[in-house]
């Protein structure tokens, strides 16, 4: 009777010819003219969408609710959302809902992002599917896509998100959403794909959504005859922060550290000729720590390997094997220290090489439309100079003496201290609502925060080392870059579309 | 967390599995029963059919039932997740009695005796009427039945009353004064057959979703909606008047007046069918459009366009709900809105009618069988046919049935504080919430010698004050039918067991009755709600609420069907559904002369109007995820979260003036209490000097602040409208 969540059918496919009449939830007590679903079968190059009507939507919920019992999920998780956008004066007030699922996009950022192919687009129905025994519960999809669709399901370790009830699509019934929908404001369609990349601007876009051009989102949206110019999300005021993501805080500035002191280390040793064994293996062994604890962020850690399935689109994908490489490479770089064997200079060459590569990799899974704060080239230059900063300040701390690491550690420092000040003021001016808002977070919420991170960098990057104190500059800057990378996760304010006024209450 | 979960082995596989539901298809394999039971919605008055999925004793889903004459399938978002309600933690599980200030779990036995003795003690020494009872519009209508036996029989009081008082009286006593009896004349149909709808003080899209769906079928039409804030559905409207807090009247005998001076009146049917013409003409005379326009804030255009509008429809129909009935003048707006009903001839004609929608699932049931406003079957109190008759058909002595209404709800509180009443028994509702200046209602309760709480959950703000609870089974549990706005009567049925020692207040009924050792005087030979629906049945016959032709086997089949329905029209049928019905088609009123009475209405001004100390005007009012005191809702997670606390819509000028800022923390004060820590919304919904608050949670509760003022006619409170004074909320109290 029962069958898997996620089990994406066999092409043999039931959608390419017309769906068999369901039970009877086509036909009682139809509103409109047009069907809920389409009663003709898909052709090649099309693909079914959602239509949303937002003259018709009453805002009543009932698909929110219709959507949590179908898939009997927990109430804090909601696969379709009802949000609210507001403008006008008193009397002439316009109040418009929302409501979303998966926008089931033609270019689905959180397919290309997933580094376990969990999502696939479905060849006959071009429905977003996200293969729960795939999932290992990363939570990249969730940052990539720009309208917050994909949801992390704590109690399972895997994220879900709407599948259109594909399941019962195949039957020839009714979403459960389009289902409970009292005004039919919710309806299926067929669309035509190369057609709707050309004309998607005008029919997927609507006040309080994130605009379409990132994903080519497939959802039409009929909007009322007239909108209000001053529209405003209903959750504008309310910008929380984010989940801090407490491991990848760990595990970015370590492997970071690590690249910059093995770099630092095979540099050094290059321009003196003198090798630096022991704290080049000290940051080779913090890197491959933070390599071997990094599965824990994910929900399911036990298939931490499947991530590398997904190279050929997902940075993720990429920087893992980057920089299981550059642990590789910086190894034999150690033994060939330890043990003085030839060509040490050219493995600590090929270690500092893969590194960067791993830190461009890193980086570049944040750099991601759906993160306005994070899709910033400031972003690469935070990742490669917290490597710079505490790289050859390790090795100090290890008491490898020389100015020059000196030097390069404060102008690192100085370098990380514009960055992060250019960032700031870029926030401040943006006209982008979540880049605004995520200043708003730092020189409110978050301002001491803030605060404290410049000082940290300015004390352990700068003056402590220049002041003879190597081993506490080091502990400051890495306490400053740690602080900094808190701040990089919980500032970002995602893209989303219009949330309710009550959307992120704490509870009453 | 185990291991296995930690690891991301264990994905609870099981529980977010898929299967396909022979009925509804591919769904959560969780959420697939054995068996689907038929019943209706528990929660408001529309009366939705609703399918309740059973698997070992639980319900594990609810569908709508496609079969269903009301909705077709469809339901509310409280509706889609009702089988939620009946696993609360906060259900009542057993009888508790106070001990030493602590209530604690006692045998029904004992319960039973206690309460019987309890209020035999009351009526000895202060006289029978100093027990009052206040039930609901809850229960279903064979326990409404038995109910108002017992009290006006059994305990011989007349002080009994319902929370209905607190929602539809003036629509009650507003149909008894224009048309000679309650009854609502139109029905959902006219919503898809009307030409022109025109909504007064009604927000359907978040109280009564599903006839947002009703009048989704009817696309031809014009929907008006007066309402002074614009509400989900005043933002449905072609036409939206945003008139002035309680200016209905004068907005009503305006547009009367404008279609008496242009002729667009029925004189033939008023001639026919109407009392009162000449003087409403005359009284109207001075409800001008130039000062119509000046009291209700419209333009003199809107109020002829309105006018225009509803005067020239073929089949216009008007349904208002609470913006009307809350209100000292709320039986009076409703003969306000008869009028025009009467003046054109709209009424008793398919898509035309004057049509109260009610609140509660069984508020008409109540209305029709309770013996609270009236004794069974619209019969009077004050006419003693009816009393000899409903005498000969319970075959007691007519001396037996009161003689005359007992106070109503809001004066059997102000008798609990006078002393007047010393034992309550309050059945299914939460007064200490829903009650208007709650501070009184308190003040009386702690005046009682003892007091009995009926219901479904505990504790309740109520619960918790009463000396003796009686844990009762709920919607899903029990047998019976519900009447809906529309006269419509559908059948209830139980599909799980109640909790714990939980019994449903039919049983509740027959053994207190049992109790006095009256149990076979007042039902004779009774076991089963089916014997007091058979009664009634008989008891109604020939009265306009008729249900002799309705059957428990009709409902089987048809779900619903509407009264009146005598047993030779059901007999006609041949099993096939009864059609559509309209009260009044052959201008035929239940008044002496069977004429309907125009009534000469004057407009006054709500009765506390804003003063310096409280400068602005506080409206009250629901929201779709949560139903009335929150006992259920709050117990429903996903609507919990979707609308997680009170809040209080404030428009941006005033906000500006107050330099209040968004999501602040704002206290609400009026001349009676205040309320802490409510949530700001600053938007535009809501017009400069007026604010909006929800009245469903008793953390942030409204009704500290509402007045007590009533309706003289209706004895509905004025929930609407009441001066306030906002405040940011100091950190220390929040």
């Amino acid at each position: 009777m029962t069958s898997s969540l996620v089990q994406i059918e066999p092409l043999a496919n039931p959608f390419r010819t017309p769906p068999p009449p369901g039970p009877s939830r086509q036909a009682r007590g139809l509103v409109g003219d047009s069907p809920l679903i389409p009663a003709i079968p898909l052709e090649d190059g099309q693909q079914y969408r959602f239509h949303f009507d937002m003259s018709k939507c009453i805002g009543c919920k009932c698909c929110e609710v219709a959507c949590s019992e179908q898939n009997n999920n927990p109430p804090e998780i909601s696969w379709r959302r009802v949000g609210e956008v507001e403008g006008g004066v008193y009397p002439n007030t316009q109040r418009l809902h929302l409501s979303m699922g998966c926008n089931h996009c033609v270019d689905p950022a959180c397919m290309k992002g997933c580094p376990t192919q969990a999502y696939a687009k479905d060849s006959e129905t071009g429905i977003v599917l996200h293969n729960a025994e795939v999932c290992i519960g990363c939570e990249y999809c969730i940052w990539n896509c720009p309208y917050s669709v994909p949801v992390f399901n704590e109690e399972r370790g895997v994220v879900g998100k709407c599948d259109m009830c594909h399941g019962r699509l195949k039957d020839g019934d009714a979403p459960a959403c389009v289902n409970a929908c009292p005004s039919e404001a919710i309806k299926i369609e067929i669309v035509d794909i190369e057609a709707w990349k050309r004309e998607y601007a005008g029919s997927a876009n609507a006040p309080g959504l994130p605009s379409a051009a990132d994903t080519i989102s497939t959802t039409r949206v009929t909007l009322p005859a007239a909108l209000p110019l001053d529209a405003q999300k209903a959750d504008y005021h309310r910008v929380r922060p984010e989940k801090p993501h407490g491991s990848l805080i760990g595990v970015t500035v370590l492997t970071q550290l690590s690249v910059g002191g093995v770099t630092a280390a095979w540099l050094l040793s290059l321009l003196t000729q003198q090798p630096v064994r022991m704290a080049a293996t000290v940051a080779l062994l913090l890197g491959l720590a933070s390599l071997a604890a990094a599965p824990l962020h994910l929900g399911r850690p036990a298939f931490a390997p499947l991530a590398i399935r997904g190279w050929r689109t997902s940075w993720l994908s990429r920087e893992i094997l980057s920089l299981s490489a550059f642990g590789g490479a910086a190894g034999a770089y150690a033994a060939s220290l330890w043990l003085a064997l030839p060509g040490s200079a050219l493995l600590g060459a090929a270690s500092a090489l893969l590194g960067a590569a791993g830190i461009y990799a890193s980086s570049k899974i944040y750099l991601v439309p759906g993160r306005p704060a994070w899709n910033m080239g400031h972003t690469i230059a935070e990742f490669f100079l917290t490597g710079a900063v505490l790289g050859p300040l390790l090795l100090t701390a290890f008491g490898v003496d020389s100015p020059g690491l000196l030097s390069a550690a404060a102008v690192a420092a100085i370098g990380q201290l514009l960055n992060q000040s250019l960032k700031f003021v870029r926030l401040i001016r943006s006209e982008e609502f979540e880049r605004q808002a995520s200043a708003r977070l730092l020189s409110n919420e978050l301002s001491r925060g803030f605060l404290a991170r410049i000082a940290l960098t300015v004390a352990g990057g700068v003056a402590l080392p220049l002041a003879g104190w190597p081993l506490a500059g080091f502990v400051l800057a890495l306490a400053g870059e740690t602080l900094g990378r808190y701040l990089f996760f919980v500032s970002v304010v995602p893209k989303n579309m219009a949330m309710s006024f009550f959307s992120r209450q704490e509870a009453a | 967390m185990n291991i296995k979960r930690l690891l991301g082995i264990d994905t609870l596989q099981d529980k977010y599995s898929y299967g396909h539901d022979p009925r509804f298809g591919y769904t959560s394999a969780a959420k697939i029963p054995d068996r689907w039971v038929p019943t209706t919605c528990g929660y408001c008055s529309v009366g939705c059919g609703i399918e309740i999925g059973v698997k070992d004793d639980r319900a594990v889903s609810v569908r709508g039932n496609e079969g269903h004459p009301v909705n077709s399938g469809k339901l509310c978002p409280k509706g889609l997740a009702e089988h939620h309600i009946l696993e609360a933690e906060s259900r009542a599980v057993r009888p508790l009695l106070k001990h030493s200030g602590r209530l604690q779990p006692v045998s029904w036995d004992a319960a039973l005796d206690r309460m019987v003795d309890e209020f035999r003690k009351v009526q000895q020494k202060y006289g029978p009427r100093a027990l009052g009872v206040v039930s609901t519009g809850q229960l279903v209508t064979e326990e409404f039945y038995t109910l108002g036996k017992l009290v006006q029989l059994g305990f011989g009081t007349n002080n009994y009353d319902g929370n209905t008082t607190l929602c539809m009286a003036s629509a009650v006593s507003g149909y008894k004064r224009s048309f000679g009896s309650d009854g609502p004349p139109g029905a959902y149909d006219d919503l898809e057959q009307a030409d022109v709808v025109f909504l007064v003080g009604a927000n359907i899209a978040d109280n009564h979703p599903i006839l947002c769906y009703r009048l989704e079928r009817n696309p031809a039409k014009t929907l008006i909606v007066a309402d002074p804030r614009v509400s989900k559905t005043a933002r449905m409207a072609d036409l939206h008047l945003p008139l002035k807090p309680r200016t209905d009247i004068a907005l009503l005998n305006g547009m009367a007046h404008i279609l008496i001076r242009s002729g667009l009146i029925d004189r033939d049917y008023i001639e026919r069918h109407t009392t009162g013409f000449d003087q409403l003409e005359e009284h109207l005379a001075k409800y001008t459009p130039d000062r119509v326009a000046q009291v209700t804030g419209l333009s003199e255009e809107t109020l002829y366009r309105t006018a225009m509008l509803y005067g020239r429809a073929k089949a216009p129909m008007i349904a208002w709900t609470m913006g009307v009935n809350h209100s000292t003048q709320g039986a009076e707006t409703v003969n306000a809105i008869n009028n025009l009903a009467l003046l054109t001839g709209n009424i008793g004609k398919a898509g035309a009618s004057p049509f109260s929608i009610t609140g509660q699932c069984n508020a008409m049931g109540t209305r029709e069988t309770g013996g609270t406003s009236s004794l069974p079957g619209y019969r009077k109190f004050e006419d003693p046919d009816d009393r000899r008759e409903l005498a000969r058909l319970w075959r007691v002595d007519e001396s037996e049935l009161p003689a005359e209404r007992g106070h109503a709800y809001p004066d059997i509180i102000e008798a609990c504080v006078k002393g007047e009443i010393k034992a309550l028994w309050i059945i299914a509702t939460n007064p200490v919430v829903s009650f208007p200046n709650v501070d009184v209602l308190t003040q009386g309760l702690a005046n009682l010698d003892f007091l009995v709480v009926q219901d479904g959950f505990h504790p309740t703000p109520t619960t918790e004050l009463a000396d003796l609870v009686l844990p009762a089974a709920i919607w899903g549990e029990k047998e019976g039918t519900y009447t809906n706005s529309e006269r419509r009567v559908s059948k209830v049925n139980r599909a799980v067991s109640p909790p714990g020692e939980a019994r449903s207040d039919f049983d509740i009924f027959l053994a207190v009755a049992e109790k006095m050792g009256l149990k076979e005087k007042l039902y004779p030979g009774w076991s089963g709600p089916r014997d007091a629906f058979d009664e009634w049945r008989k008891v109604s016959a020939g009265r306009l609420c008729d249900y002799s032709g309705i059957s428990y086997e009709m409902l089987d089949r048809h779900f619903a069907v509407q009264w009146p329905l005598t047993v030779e029209q059901a007999a006609a049928l041949d099993g096939a559904a009864p059609p559509t019905s309209r009260l009044y088609e052959d201008g035929r009123f239940q008044t002496d002369d069977g004429r309907a009475k125009l009534f000469s209405i004057e407009w006054e001004p709500f009765p506390e109007q804003p003063t310096t100390a409280f400068p602005m005007v506080l409206n009250t009012g629901r929201t779709v995820e949560h139903w009335h005191t929150r006992t259920k809702t709050k117990e429903v997670k996903i609507l919990e979260r979707l609308s997680p606390t009170a809040w209080l819509e404030m428009n941006p000028r005033d906000a500006r003036g107050l330099g209040l800022r968004q999501h602040d923390r704002v206290s609400i004060v009026s001349p009676r209490s205040r309320v802490d820590d409510v949530e700001l919304r600053i938007t535009e919904i809501v017009g400069p000097g007026q604010v909006f608050m929800p009245f469903h949670y008793f953390e942030r509760n409204s009704n500290l602040l509402t007045q007590s003022a009533f309706d003289p006619i209706s004895r509905e409170p004025n929930y609407k409208q009441c001066s306030v004074r906002v405040e940011k909320t100091a950190a220390a109290r929040a």
